[in-house]
Protein backbone atom coordinates (compact mmCIF):
# COMPACT_ATOMS: atom_id res chain seq x y z
CA UNK A 1 0.00 0.00 0.00
CA UNK A 2 2.75 2.05 0.61
CA UNK A 3 4.37 1.52 -2.18
CA UNK A 4 1.02 2.13 -4.24
CA UNK A 5 0.61 5.70 -2.61
CA UNK A 6 4.42 6.51 -3.12
CA UNK A 7 3.97 5.23 -6.71
CA UNK A 8 1.02 7.72 -7.02
CA UNK A 9 2.61 10.65 -5.65
CA UNK A 10 5.34 10.19 -8.24
CA UNK A 11 3.57 10.15 -10.88
CA UNK A 12 1.23 13.84 -9.65
CA UNK A 13 4.51 14.69 -9.22
CA UNK A 14 6.09 13.89 -12.66
CA UNK A 15 2.97 15.43 -14.27
CA UNK A 16 3.51 18.76 -12.52
CA UNK A 17 6.88 18.89 -12.94
CA UNK A 18 6.26 18.18 -16.78
CA UNK A 19 3.99 20.94 -16.69
CA UNK A 20 5.76 23.63 -14.48
CA UNK A 21 9.05 21.79 -16.99
CA UNK A 22 7.20 22.80 -20.12
CA UNK A 23 5.60 26.22 -18.83
CA UNK A 24 9.50 27.33 -18.24
CA UNK A 25 10.29 26.06 -21.57
CA UNK A 26 7.72 27.77 -23.84
CA UNK A 27 8.64 30.77 -21.75
CA UNK A 28 12.28 30.55 -21.68
CA UNK A 29 11.99 33.23 -24.99
CA UNK A 30 10.08 35.70 -22.47
CA UNK A 31 12.49 39.22 -22.03
CA UNK A 32 13.56 40.30 -18.59
CA UNK A 33 13.94 43.43 -19.17
CA UNK A 34 12.49 44.72 -22.52
CA UNK A 35 13.70 48.04 -24.25
CA UNK A 36 12.72 50.65 -25.93
CA UNK A 37 13.28 50.87 -29.44
CA UNK A 38 14.72 54.14 -28.98
CA UNK A 39 17.69 52.78 -26.80
CA UNK A 40 17.76 49.67 -29.12
CA UNK A 41 18.58 51.77 -32.51
CA UNK A 42 21.50 53.15 -30.33
CA UNK A 43 23.21 49.85 -29.62
CA UNK A 44 26.07 48.25 -31.97
CA UNK A 45 24.41 44.82 -31.55
CA UNK A 46 20.59 45.04 -30.76
CA UNK A 47 19.32 42.58 -28.07
CA UNK A 48 17.54 42.03 -25.17
CA UNK A 49 18.49 39.43 -21.82
CA UNK A 50 15.48 36.32 -21.97
CA UNK A 51 14.21 35.15 -18.88
CA UNK A 52 16.77 31.49 -19.47
CA UNK A 53 19.81 33.74 -19.54
CA UNK A 54 20.22 33.66 -23.42
CA UNK A 55 20.48 36.83 -25.29
CA UNK A 56 17.75 37.07 -28.02
CA UNK A 57 19.26 38.91 -30.84
CA UNK A 58 16.61 41.65 -32.70
CA UNK A 59 17.36 42.40 -36.44
CA UNK A 60 18.36 45.61 -37.25
CA UNK A 61 16.26 45.55 -40.29
CA UNK A 62 12.71 45.08 -38.78
CA UNK A 63 13.83 47.59 -35.94
CA UNK A 64 14.16 50.12 -39.03
CA UNK A 65 10.84 49.17 -40.59
CA UNK A 66 9.77 49.84 -36.58
CA UNK A 67 11.10 53.26 -36.87
CA UNK A 68 9.73 53.80 -40.19
CA UNK A 69 6.10 53.53 -38.73
CA UNK A 70 6.91 55.95 -35.79
CA UNK A 71 7.67 59.13 -34.69
CA UNK A 72 10.30 59.84 -31.75
CA UNK A 73 7.80 60.15 -29.38
CA UNK A 74 6.47 56.82 -30.21
CA UNK A 75 9.78 54.96 -30.55
CA UNK A 76 10.55 55.96 -27.04
CA UNK A 77 7.03 54.36 -25.77
CA UNK A 78 7.57 51.68 -27.80
CA UNK A 79 9.24 48.45 -25.52
CA UNK A 80 10.68 45.40 -27.51
CA UNK A 81 9.66 42.64 -27.71
CA UNK A 82 6.17 43.49 -28.43
CA UNK A 83 4.54 40.52 -26.58
CA UNK A 84 1.97 37.85 -27.94
CA UNK A 85 0.09 35.97 -25.42
CA UNK A 86 -1.30 32.86 -26.32
CA UNK A 87 -5.19 32.47 -25.11
CA UNK A 88 -5.29 28.42 -25.29
CA UNK A 89 -8.24 28.68 -27.85
CA UNK A 90 -5.59 27.86 -30.70
CA UNK A 91 -7.75 30.24 -32.94
CA UNK A 92 -6.62 33.86 -32.18
CA UNK A 93 -4.38 35.60 -29.95
CA UNK A 94 -3.97 38.93 -27.54
CA UNK A 95 -0.88 41.30 -28.18
CA UNK A 96 -0.23 43.31 -25.02
CA UNK A 97 -0.16 47.04 -25.89
CA UNK A 98 0.94 48.73 -22.84
CA UNK A 99 0.62 51.75 -25.20
CA UNK A 100 -0.64 53.19 -27.90
CA UNK A 101 2.74 52.50 -29.89
CA UNK A 102 2.39 49.00 -29.68
CA UNK A 103 -1.32 49.23 -30.88
CA UNK A 104 -0.08 51.53 -33.91
CA UNK A 105 2.33 49.06 -35.09
CA UNK A 106 0.17 46.36 -35.36
CA UNK A 107 -2.58 48.31 -36.91
CA UNK A 108 -0.01 49.08 -39.42
CA UNK A 109 1.51 45.73 -39.37
CA UNK A 110 -1.96 44.39 -40.22
CA UNK A 111 -2.90 47.15 -42.06
CA UNK A 112 -6.45 47.35 -40.32
CA UNK A 113 -7.55 48.68 -36.38
CA UNK A 114 -7.98 44.95 -35.23
CA UNK A 115 -10.59 44.97 -32.39
CA UNK A 116 -9.51 45.76 -28.84
CA UNK A 117 -11.27 43.89 -26.18
CA UNK A 118 -10.10 45.72 -23.07
CA UNK A 119 -7.61 48.40 -23.01
CA UNK A 120 -3.98 47.53 -23.67
CA UNK A 121 -5.19 43.85 -25.16
CA UNK A 122 -5.72 43.95 -28.76
CA UNK A 123 -7.15 40.49 -30.24
CA UNK A 124 -5.89 39.44 -33.38
CA UNK A 125 -7.00 35.81 -35.26
CA UNK A 126 -4.60 33.34 -36.64
CA UNK A 127 -3.66 34.67 -40.21
CA UNK A 128 -3.16 37.57 -38.76
CA UNK A 129 -0.91 36.16 -35.97
CA UNK A 130 1.31 34.91 -39.07
CA UNK A 131 1.55 38.42 -41.19
CA UNK A 132 2.51 40.17 -37.84
CA UNK A 133 5.03 37.07 -36.98
CA UNK A 134 6.44 36.71 -40.40
CA UNK A 135 7.16 40.71 -40.46
CA UNK A 136 8.03 41.16 -36.64
CA UNK A 137 10.33 38.03 -36.33
CA UNK A 138 12.80 39.16 -33.68
CA UNK A 139 10.71 41.53 -32.17
CA UNK A 140 7.56 39.92 -31.01
CA UNK A 141 7.87 36.75 -28.56
CA UNK A 142 5.15 34.40 -27.61
CA UNK A 143 4.10 34.16 -23.87
CA UNK A 144 2.32 31.06 -22.34
CA UNK A 145 0.03 32.43 -19.08
CA UNK A 146 -1.29 29.70 -16.30
CA UNK A 147 -4.72 32.18 -16.85
CA UNK A 148 -5.35 31.03 -20.42
CA UNK A 149 -4.95 27.69 -19.19
CA UNK A 150 -8.07 28.11 -16.84
CA UNK B 1 -10.85 1.25 -26.16
CA UNK B 2 -8.94 3.18 -23.21
CA UNK B 3 -7.74 0.88 -20.18
CA UNK B 4 -8.40 0.96 -16.86
CA UNK B 5 -5.39 1.53 -14.20
CA UNK B 6 -4.78 -1.24 -11.65
CA UNK B 7 -5.74 1.03 -8.66
CA UNK B 8 -7.57 0.82 -5.03
CA UNK B 9 -11.58 1.67 -5.67
CA UNK B 10 -11.58 3.98 -2.65
CA UNK B 11 -13.15 7.56 -2.89
CA UNK B 12 -9.37 8.94 -1.60
CA UNK B 13 -8.46 7.44 -5.19
CA UNK B 14 -11.29 8.56 -6.97
CA UNK B 15 -10.61 12.21 -5.81
CA UNK B 16 -6.76 11.44 -6.79
CA UNK B 17 -7.96 10.46 -10.13
CA UNK B 18 -9.83 13.42 -10.80
CA UNK B 19 -7.25 15.63 -10.27
CA UNK B 20 -4.58 14.07 -11.78
CA UNK B 21 -7.00 14.19 -15.37
CA UNK B 22 -7.32 18.17 -14.56
CA UNK B 23 -3.41 18.09 -14.56
CA UNK B 24 -3.38 16.11 -17.70
CA UNK B 25 -6.01 18.10 -19.02
CA UNK B 26 -4.00 21.72 -18.70
CA UNK B 27 -0.70 20.03 -20.12
CA UNK B 28 -2.24 18.97 -22.70
CA UNK B 29 -4.14 22.34 -23.66
CA UNK B 30 -0.71 24.11 -23.45
CA UNK B 31 1.22 21.03 -25.58
CA UNK B 32 -1.68 21.86 -27.96
CA UNK B 33 -0.98 25.49 -28.07
CA UNK B 34 2.15 25.10 -28.66
CA UNK B 35 2.12 22.62 -31.27
CA UNK B 36 -0.16 24.81 -33.84
CA UNK B 37 2.44 27.57 -32.58
CA UNK B 38 5.00 25.42 -33.98
CA UNK B 39 3.48 24.35 -37.16
CA UNK B 40 2.52 27.68 -38.42
CA UNK B 41 5.93 28.61 -38.09
CA UNK B 42 6.64 25.38 -39.98
CA UNK B 43 4.34 26.19 -42.64
CA UNK B 44 5.48 30.23 -42.61
CA UNK B 45 9.13 28.99 -42.77
CA UNK B 46 8.49 26.64 -45.45
CA UNK B 47 7.03 29.09 -47.68
CA UNK B 48 9.66 31.79 -46.94
CA UNK B 49 12.58 29.07 -47.97
CA UNK B 50 11.04 28.24 -51.22
CA UNK B 51 11.60 32.22 -51.86
CA UNK B 52 14.38 32.91 -49.86
CA UNK B 53 16.27 29.88 -51.94
CA UNK B 54 15.00 31.46 -55.49
CA UNK B 55 16.07 34.67 -54.58
CA UNK B 56 19.13 33.53 -53.70
CA UNK B 57 19.56 31.72 -57.06
CA UNK B 58 18.50 35.24 -58.51
CA UNK B 59 21.18 37.45 -56.43
CA UNK B 60 24.20 34.68 -57.62
CA UNK B 61 23.11 34.80 -60.95
CA UNK B 62 23.17 38.74 -61.21
CA UNK B 63 26.35 38.93 -59.23
CA UNK B 64 28.16 36.90 -61.74
CA UNK B 65 26.90 38.42 -64.69
CA UNK B 66 27.65 41.66 -63.27
CA UNK B 67 31.46 40.39 -62.36
CA UNK B 68 31.60 38.96 -65.52
CA UNK B 69 31.24 42.22 -67.33
CA UNK B 70 33.18 43.95 -64.96
CA UNK B 71 35.80 41.62 -65.23
CA UNK B 72 35.50 42.16 -69.41
CA UNK B 73 35.39 45.63 -69.45
CA UNK B 74 38.64 46.44 -66.96
CA UNK B 75 39.90 42.86 -67.48
CA UNK B 76 40.69 40.23 -64.83
CA UNK B 77 44.14 41.24 -63.77
CA UNK B 78 43.40 45.14 -63.28
CA UNK B 79 40.01 43.97 -61.92
CA UNK B 80 41.83 41.91 -59.34
CA UNK B 81 44.43 44.45 -58.31
CA UNK B 82 41.30 47.00 -57.07
CA UNK B 83 39.80 44.37 -55.42
CA UNK B 84 42.32 42.74 -53.65
CA UNK B 85 43.02 46.13 -51.62
CA UNK B 86 39.71 45.99 -50.54
CA UNK B 87 39.28 42.49 -49.07
CA UNK B 88 37.50 42.60 -45.82
CA UNK B 89 36.25 40.11 -43.45
CA UNK B 90 32.27 39.14 -43.09
CA UNK B 91 30.69 39.25 -40.08
CA UNK B 92 27.58 38.17 -39.30
CA UNK B 93 26.17 38.65 -36.10
CA UNK B 94 24.50 35.53 -34.81
CA UNK B 95 22.16 34.80 -32.00
CA UNK B 96 19.63 32.36 -30.81
CA UNK B 97 15.87 33.57 -31.20
CA UNK B 98 13.58 31.79 -29.31
CA UNK B 99 9.73 30.55 -30.77
CA UNK B 100 7.72 28.84 -28.02
CA UNK B 101 10.35 27.47 -26.29
CA UNK B 102 12.79 26.12 -29.80
CA UNK B 103 15.69 27.83 -30.21
CA UNK B 104 16.53 28.77 -33.96
CA UNK B 105 19.49 30.53 -35.11
CA UNK B 106 19.04 34.26 -36.07
CA UNK B 107 21.77 35.51 -38.53
CA UNK B 108 22.51 39.16 -39.87
CA UNK B 109 25.05 40.93 -42.10
CA UNK B 110 27.00 43.59 -40.27
CA UNK B 111 26.44 46.04 -43.15
CA UNK B 112 30.33 48.35 -43.18
CA UNK B 113 29.46 51.97 -41.89
CA UNK B 114 30.53 55.17 -43.94
CA UNK B 115 29.62 53.68 -47.19
CA UNK B 116 33.24 53.39 -48.48
CA UNK B 117 34.01 50.73 -50.90
CA UNK B 118 37.43 50.55 -50.60
CA UNK B 119 38.39 50.44 -53.93
CA UNK B 120 39.55 53.42 -56.26
CA UNK B 121 36.66 55.13 -58.18
CA UNK B 122 38.21 57.15 -59.82
CA UNK B 123 39.74 54.26 -61.89
CA UNK B 124 37.01 51.81 -61.97
CA UNK B 125 33.91 52.00 -63.84
CA UNK B 126 30.22 51.56 -62.57
CA UNK B 127 30.22 48.50 -63.14
CA UNK B 128 32.27 47.03 -60.43
CA UNK B 129 29.82 49.45 -58.96
CA UNK B 130 26.75 47.49 -59.86
CA UNK B 131 28.96 43.77 -59.28
CA UNK B 132 29.78 45.14 -55.43
CA UNK B 133 26.15 45.94 -55.01
CA UNK B 134 24.99 42.39 -56.42
CA UNK B 135 27.33 40.36 -54.38
CA UNK B 136 26.43 42.25 -51.40
CA UNK B 137 22.89 40.99 -52.06
CA UNK B 138 23.82 37.76 -52.90
CA UNK B 139 25.84 37.71 -49.39
CA UNK B 140 22.73 38.81 -47.65
CA UNK B 141 20.32 36.04 -50.06
CA UNK B 142 22.46 33.09 -48.55
CA UNK B 143 22.65 34.11 -45.06
CA UNK B 144 18.91 35.11 -45.03
CA UNK B 145 18.77 31.19 -46.75
CA UNK B 146 20.74 29.68 -43.95
CA UNK B 147 18.70 30.50 -41.42
CA UNK B 148 15.67 30.15 -42.39
CA UNK B 149 16.82 25.95 -43.50
CA UNK B 150 18.16 25.86 -40.25
CA UNK B 151 14.81 27.25 -38.39
CA UNK B 152 13.13 24.73 -40.28
CA UNK B 153 15.05 22.00 -39.46
CA UNK B 154 14.74 22.47 -36.14
CA UNK B 155 10.88 23.20 -35.91
CA UNK B 156 10.63 19.99 -37.81
CA UNK B 157 12.33 18.10 -35.02
CA UNK B 158 10.02 19.66 -32.73
CA UNK B 159 6.85 19.38 -33.74
CA UNK B 160 7.53 15.44 -34.22
CA UNK B 161 8.49 15.71 -30.21
CA UNK B 162 5.56 17.51 -29.43
CA UNK B 163 3.13 15.76 -31.49
CA UNK B 164 4.18 12.61 -29.75
CA UNK B 165 3.53 13.43 -26.69
CA UNK B 166 0.50 15.52 -27.57
CA UNK B 167 -0.42 11.83 -29.04
CA UNK B 168 0.52 10.14 -25.80
CA UNK B 169 -1.80 12.46 -23.86
CA UNK B 170 -5.01 12.35 -26.20
CA UNK B 171 -5.52 8.55 -26.85
CA UNK B 172 -3.61 6.78 -24.10
CA UNK B 173 -3.17 9.11 -20.41
CA UNK B 174 -6.34 10.89 -20.67
CA UNK B 175 -8.74 8.48 -21.94
CA UNK B 176 -7.23 5.76 -19.50
CA UNK B 177 -7.89 8.73 -16.10
CA UNK B 178 -11.77 9.35 -17.96
CA UNK B 179 -12.10 5.33 -17.76
CA UNK B 180 -10.99 4.57 -14.12
CA UNK B 181 -12.84 7.60 -12.95
CA UNK B 182 -16.09 6.02 -14.99
CA UNK B 183 -14.87 2.50 -13.65
CA UNK B 184 -14.29 3.94 -10.20
CA UNK B 185 -17.74 5.60 -10.04
CA UNK B 186 -19.97 3.16 -10.87
CA UNK B 187 -18.20 0.79 -8.70
CA UNK B 188 -18.94 2.99 -5.85
CA UNK B 189 -22.86 3.70 -7.43
CA UNK B 190 -22.93 -0.52 -7.45
CA UNK B 191 -21.85 -0.40 -3.77
CA UNK B 192 -24.27 2.43 -2.99
CA UNK B 193 -26.88 0.06 -4.78
CA UNK B 194 -25.70 -3.15 -2.46
CA UNK B 195 -26.33 -1.23 0.75
CA UNK B 196 -29.21 0.29 0.09
CA UNK B 197 -30.82 -3.34 -0.65
CA UNK B 198 -28.69 -4.97 2.20
CA UNK B 199 -30.56 -2.60 4.55
CA UNK B 200 -33.75 -3.56 3.00
CA UNK B 201 -33.80 -7.01 3.27
CA UNK B 202 -32.44 -6.32 7.31
CA UNK B 203 -35.26 -3.92 7.90
CA UNK B 204 -37.88 -6.98 5.98
CA UNK B 205 -36.02 -9.93 8.55
CA UNK B 206 -36.53 -7.48 11.44
CA UNK B 207 -40.00 -6.54 10.70
CA UNK B 208 -40.41 -10.10 10.23
CA UNK B 209 -38.64 -11.30 13.58
CA UNK B 210 -41.23 -8.25 15.24
CA UNK B 211 -44.41 -9.87 13.60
Amino acid sequence: MIHQDDAQSRYERFLETYLSGELKLVNAGLPRARKSLADLLQEDQPSVLCSDGSQQLIKRAELRYLQGLLDEDEQRMLMLPILIEMTGSGNDAIVLCPTEAEAKVVAEVLGMTPRQEEPGRVRVYRPQLSVLRRKLRTTTQYAFSVRALE
Amino acid sequence: MAQIMKVRPTKIELVRLKRRLKLSSRVQKIVKDRLSILTMEFLQAARDTVKAKQHAIDAMNQAYKAMTIASGYHGYVALQKELVACEADITVAAGPRSVAGVRLPSLELNEPTGGLRGYNLTQTSSLVDSASDTSREALRAIIELAELQRGLELLGTEINRTKRITNALEYILIPSLQATIRFLAMKFEERDREEKARLKRVKALLAAKEA
